[in-house]
């Protein structure tokens, strides 16, 4: 099955609607709806273990987020075993996981993320001026706007103001963590 | 996250009263494996923000950012502290 052409297209299409299942979240992707639209005269007890087998390949692929040589000795292995896959059929999974590597890995680094992200952030300076009896003092004030949100929630939206010196506070710690960064990115 | 603008006229905080930031604080971390993902390896920025509000009560606020979006973070504080020096 699926060894033909057509066949890799079909099983091109068929990983890319696991891809959107299992890791980008979209909803309605039945079984019998990859099968209606990829493998149409394919039974449906014969496409259920073939979709199972995919999902598993396309899944340990993604968990261990792979790199090349590891893709290649793992779909090797799969074609060696007894009903596992043929090497037409690796070739497309191997083409596929090679272009949507980064997406599937980004959107499992969303997953797993709990707290809020940082979705957006813009500012502007104002001058503000104040009047002290008859002297005119002129204090710049940052307006900040942080956009947060929880994956799959509305945007919740936080407006925090800063003088000079609260500015400069924040950049000494921001200037704390690209040190810490560095360090950590420092081949051991 | 998209790159820092400049913000709006209609921006969400243009009829709010702005909160104070009262403690800054941070913690780099290192996801290094889930449920879905055995390999996930990848560096965090965590951050804990307190903010006082205009009757000093005092919010916290947490959220995360991947090294790439704290650059850009970094990169816009750098801009903010160079337009607030001229003004």
């Amino acid at each position: 099955m699926a060894g033909e052409p057509e066949g890799s297209r079909a099983l091109g299409g068929l990983l890319s609607g696991l891809a959107r299942d299992a890791f980008h979240g979209q909803p309605g992707i039945t079984e019998e709806l990859l099968r209606s639209q990829l493998y149409p005269e394919v039974p449906p007890e014969e496409f259920r273990p073939f979709l199972a087998k995919m999902r598993g390949v396309l899944k340990s692929i993604a968990s261990a987020d792979m790199d090349f040589n590891q893709l290649e000795a793992f779909l090797t292995a799969q074609m060696k075993k007894q009903g596992g896959i043929t090497s037409d059929q690796a070739a497309v999974i191997s083409k596929f996981w090679k272009s949507h590597k980064t997406k599937i890995r980004e959107s499992l680094m969303n997953q797993s993320r709990w707290d809020s992200g940082l979705r957006g952030l813009s500012w502007r300076v104002d001058g503000k001026s104040q009047s002290r009896h008859s002297t005119q003092i002129h204090t710049p004030v940052a307006i900040v706007e942080l956009e947060l949100g929880k994956s799959g929630q509305e945007s919740e939206f936080l407006c925090l103001e800063f003088d000079e010196v609260k500015v400069n506070q924040i950049l000494k710690k921001l200037s704390e963590v690209e040190e810490s960064i560095s360090a950590l990115m420092q081949p051991a | 996250m998209g790159e820092g603008k400049y913000m709006e006229q209609d921006s969400e905080c243009r009829n709010k009263i702005k909160g104070q930031l009262v403690d800054f604080q941070w913690k780099l971390g290192m996801a290094v494996s889930s449920d879905s993902c055995r390999s996930l390896r990848y560096p965090y920025v965590a951050v804990m923000l307190k903010v006082a509000d205009h009757s000093g009560q005092v919010k916290s606020k947490s959220f995360e950012m991947t090294v790439p979006q704290f650059q850009n973070f970094y990169r816009q504080f750098k801009e903010i502290a160079a337009v607030i020096e001229t003004v």
